[in-house]
């Protein structure tokens, strides 16, 4: 039988035909049609990529190339492909959506969200009511939100909370998204559908990592990372991810703040970016501001290497010197966690085993209603 | 620069043609191929590439240094220390200082001392594993008298190369450097299999290793408690295929991408969940490194030829460093020492069977000798010879005439060299430990580990969310790339080849508009640019 099986395999490895050798000139000819065929047909997607840079110069450009290639696979019917493709797939179509996908609100609906007050009416009843304490079989839920920063402080939080069995935990996070370009990806109406679906008690969420970059406001004016009017912009949206969070009937957000950065302008974007967090949480009831910054600093300064909840030393920075490691990320999920069981179970293990007599169908926890 | 962008295959567009046109000239097509890759190397952070040209120049000095003391028959074991030395100094500084400063500092913690370690922030540079075993490689070779010095530009080349530069294959500059020496025909591409490894080196990673990473295996490696057992055993068996369609995919795109540019590099996996022992799986993954670790570290320790114990002691010891060099963590090296394992297992199963059949070949030879022997005293027509002697009898050739001496031509030992009896069995029991060393090295840390483990004994009420047919479908097709003959891969080379370059061009932009549709939104870095 072994002898079957190599003899097998000395026939598969004898080559069958010789492939027929052909000149670079071929080969180059075969390049540039695949190039220039595959750009027509992925037109549409490369317009997509090109939107969703940074406002600037360089975005300038590349839309300038890419959309008469656009246009040009839109006019010669070369776009259709990818789109029947997708569609047959039920995948989104390439490119961009057909109107703008922003974070502006349908009318009537977020109207507290544009106003600058998140702890309008429904809200702040809601959040200086007494929290629903959780119980076994019936745990606070809580939503974890945010860009890639989120990644593996999300997963340690989710594992943390897993432990109590007091919490049930959904992450959601999103490489290369923010708050500055809903087009890009649009933050606010994810929450909201997230928090429709999953009925959360509480949101903990990270954003700003990528946020270092100019903002387009709803009339259309756009203003570069750090101006006045950018500052003004951000700190509206950050206002109304808390209103959209209140309205889907959330008791506590917890705000992550950027941690410290290697490199020293991107610090100092993270700390401008962190103020308006924190502004946002000390005027807001019921949103806490979680320090990272301060949690993964050593005197204020940078680290790679800090002591973990044992002791040890190990290492909380991913080697791009930005993103956490899970030991990093433990950290800042600890202070999350340390955050919810002050507020939704502070006596600890007394609410763990059996439901309160007089609630039997909790508020906020398992359901954000009572 | 990563390959699946539009910026790479522009770059590549425009170093293709510099290439083939400057190729009949060598002083301005080396520059340029020296300077294309360092463009490349530069894209992910400039400061590197004079690491990349301190890395050439010194070991250039060393290979010199070296050949020099050869000339003149002095001993150049000092030197090659120093190169070794240099080289492996660098790679532990970039890639070990914090592992080994952390453990160092948790070892005097467990022993209540607390040392103020200095720990710095140290950025690991792009494929420095790989540099490092090439440049080893060349000075080794040049120690043994196998290689002459190349000149610093050919050498340089050969350090910076692009299409392997961030991951391998690890060429040797034996195979490499003689590509540099005369222009290649610019008539004789073979383009066919370029092109299908490099489209499908694309799809095998965008399409099924960068799906199984996003919806099945980094979740379940990081929050198991979340997943049923199904789900985790399907994120586990995930990871082997994702960790293979994820660096087979570089291999083949690195290896189409030389294709075109005239340079053949060296194969470096051949389907290796079909192997039916782990001995197998290693000369079918990451092929290059195998051998490197055969040539420059397990032969050095003494391979096979110190005895037994000694064997199964290089053996460990290879593999432990081989899986130390994957990554900075115990995890790797408990990897290594997992596979050194199963190969000294197998090692003890060959080894009892070669003794037997050593036995057996004595006793035959024992046999044919005193058959012979009754043949030279038995009358002229007595009914003795092979017969008689038995099967080992054919092996000994005898004298045309009975009074000529015997000659016992020594047959090669005969046993089954395989470690498993079957075919599929040992396919599966390959695949099976291969995919529970993979947690160790997939895991962040033994715990971690252990819990990915534990977890398939405790939810097996449901299914749950991740296993789902899109996802069972990338398992399958991953694994189904494994049981087809590499035949149908040629046929398939061959048909390609024969059509005219614009058709090749259509179907490539069709695949590539496929591969958009289908794969994720934005490229994601190949597993092995940390290793």
């Amino acid at each position: 039988m072994g002898r079957d099986v190599r003899r097998r395999d000395r026939a598969e490895r004898e080559p069958t035909a010789t492939p027929r050798r052909r000149t670079a000139g071929s080969a180059l000819t075969a390049m540039v049609v695949a190039l220039a065929l595959g750009a027509l047909f992925n037109a549409a997607a490369m317009k997509k990529t090109a939107l969703d840079m940074p406002f600037g110069a360089a975005r300038d450009l590349r839309l300038a190339l890419v959309g008469p290639l656009a246009s040009l696979s839109h006019w010669s019917l070369l776009d259709r492909p990818a789109e029947w493709t997708a569609l047959a797939l039920g995948k989104p179509r390439p490119g961009p959506p057909p109107a703008r996908a922003g974070s502006q609100p349908a009318a009537g609906q977020d109207d507290e969200a544009t106003s600058g007050r998140p702890d309008g009416k429904p809200g702040k009843t809601l959040q200086e009511r007494p929290l629903p304490k959780p119980y076994k079989g019936h745990p606070m839920r809580l939503y974890i939100a945010g860009d890639s920063m989120m990644g593996l402080p999300g997963m340690a939080l989710t594992n943390l909370a897993g432990k109590t069995k007091l919490v049930k935990t959904l992450l959601d996070y999103r490489i290369s998204t923010g708050l500055c370009r809903p087009d890009a990806f649009d933050w606010p109406a994810q929450l909201r559908a997230q928090v429709k679906a999953f009925h959360p008690g509480a949101v903990a969420v990270m954003f700003g990592a990528n946020d270092n970059q100019g903002v387009e406001t709803p009339s259309g004016e756009v203003y570069q990372f750090g101006s006045r009017g950018w500052k003004k912009e951000y700190r509206r949206r950050v206002e109304e991810v808390v209103a959209v969070l209140y309205r889907g009937g959330v008791r506590r957000v917890y705000w992550i703040g950027q941690p410290v950065m290697p490199d020293s302008s991107y610090d100092a974007q993270v700390r401008l970016i962190n103020e308006i967090f924190r502004g946002v949480a000390e005027k807001t009831t019921g949103v806490h501001y979680i320090d990272a910054y301060r949690l993964l600093s050593k005197g204020g300064r940078y680290t790679q290497y800090l002591p973990d909840a044992g002791g040890a030393i190990v290492q909380v920075r991913e080697q791009d010197g930005e993103h956490l490691t899970y030991a990093g990320g433990l950290i800042v999920a600890q202070a999350v966690l340390d955050a919810v069981e002050s507020e939704w179970f502070p006596d600890g293990g007394d609410a763990r085993r059996t439901p309160p007599p007089a609630s039997p169908k909790p508020t906020g926890a398992a359901t954000p209603e009572g | 620069m990563l390959f699946p962008t539009i910026t790479f295959a522009v770059f590549f567009l425009c170093v293709f043609i510099g290439n083939w046109l400057l190729m009949p000239r060598p002083r301005l097509w080396k520059p340029f191929m020296l300077a294309v890759s360092l463009l490349f190397y530069g894209w992910w952070d400039w400061r590197f590439v004079f690491l990349l040209l301190l890395s050439a120049l010194v070991n250039q000095a060393f290979a010199q240094w070296i050949a020099a003391r050869r000339r003149r028959g002095a001993r150049s074991g000092w030197a090659l220390a120093a190169a070794v030395a240099v080289d492996l100094g660098v790679l532990g500084w970039f890639k070990y200082y914090g592992f080994f400063v952390t453990s160092v500092a948790g070892a005097l913690g467990a022993l209540g001392l607390n040392a103020d370690l200095p720990l710095l922030r140290i950025v690991l540079p792009l494929g420095i594993s790989f540099l490092t075993f090439r440049v080893l490689s060349y000075v080794i070779d040049v120690h043994r008298g196998a290689l002459q010095p190349a000149s610093l530009l050919d050498f340089s080349v050969y350090v910076a190369f692009f299409p392997y530069l961030a991951a391998g294959p690890i060429a040797r500059a034996s195979e490499f450097l003689p590509q540099l020496r005369g222009p290649r025909d610019p008539r004789d591409l073979d383009t066919g299999r370029a092109f299908f490894l490099i489209f499908g080196g694309l799809a095998k990673k965008m399409l099924i290793a960068d799906y199984l990473a996003t919806h099945v295996v980094d979740g379940v490696f990081a929050t198991p408690g979340q997943y049923s057992s199904p789900e985790v055993l399907l994120g586990i068996v995930a990871y082997s295929v994702q960790i293979y369609c994820d660096f087979s995919a570089y291999s083949d795109i690195a290896i189409g991408v030389s294709l075109l540019l005239g340079f053949r590099l060296p194969d470096n996996f051949d389907r290796p969940y079909a192997a039916r022992s782990v001995q197998e799986f290693w000369r079918r993954w990451h092929m290059t490194l195998s051998r490197w670790l055969r040539d420059y570290l397990y032969i050095p320790l003494g391979g096979n030829r110190r005895g037994t114990v000694r064997t199964y002691v290089n053996l460990l010891v290879t593999m432990t460093l081989g899986g130390l060099w994957h990554g900075a963590g115990w995890t790797f090296g408990f990897w290594g020492l997992l596979h050194g394992c199963a190969l000294v297992v197998e090692h003890v199963r060959l080894d009892g069977r070669r003794r037997h059949a050593l036995i057996v070949q004595q006793q035959r030879r024992a046999l044919a000798e005193e058959s012979e022997a009754l043949l030279r005293t038995a009358p002229p027509g007595a009914a003795v010879g092979p017969a008689a002697a038995g099967p080992a009898a054919t092996a000994v050739s005898m004298g045309s005439s009975g009074a000529s001496p015997v000659t016992v031509s020594g047959p090669p030992l005969e046993y089954d060299r395989r470690p498993w009896p079957g075919t599929w069995l040992p396919c599966l029991g390959t695949f099976v430990f291969v995919t529970f060393a993979w947690v160790f090295f997939r895991a962040d840390g033994f715990s971690a580990a252990l819990a990915v483990l534990g977890r398939l004994f405790q939810e097996w009420g449901s299914l749950g969310a991740a296993v789902t047919p899109a996802a069972l479908l990338a398992v399958v097709a991953g694994m189904a790339v494994h049981y087809v003959p590499r035949s149908v891969w040629e046929r398939g080379e061959t048909g390609f080849s024969t059509l005219n370059p614009v058709a090749q061009g259509v179907l490539l932009a069709l695949g590539f508009m496929l591969l958009d549709v289908l794969g994720p939104v934005g490229p994601s870095a190949f597993l092995y640019f940390k290793f």
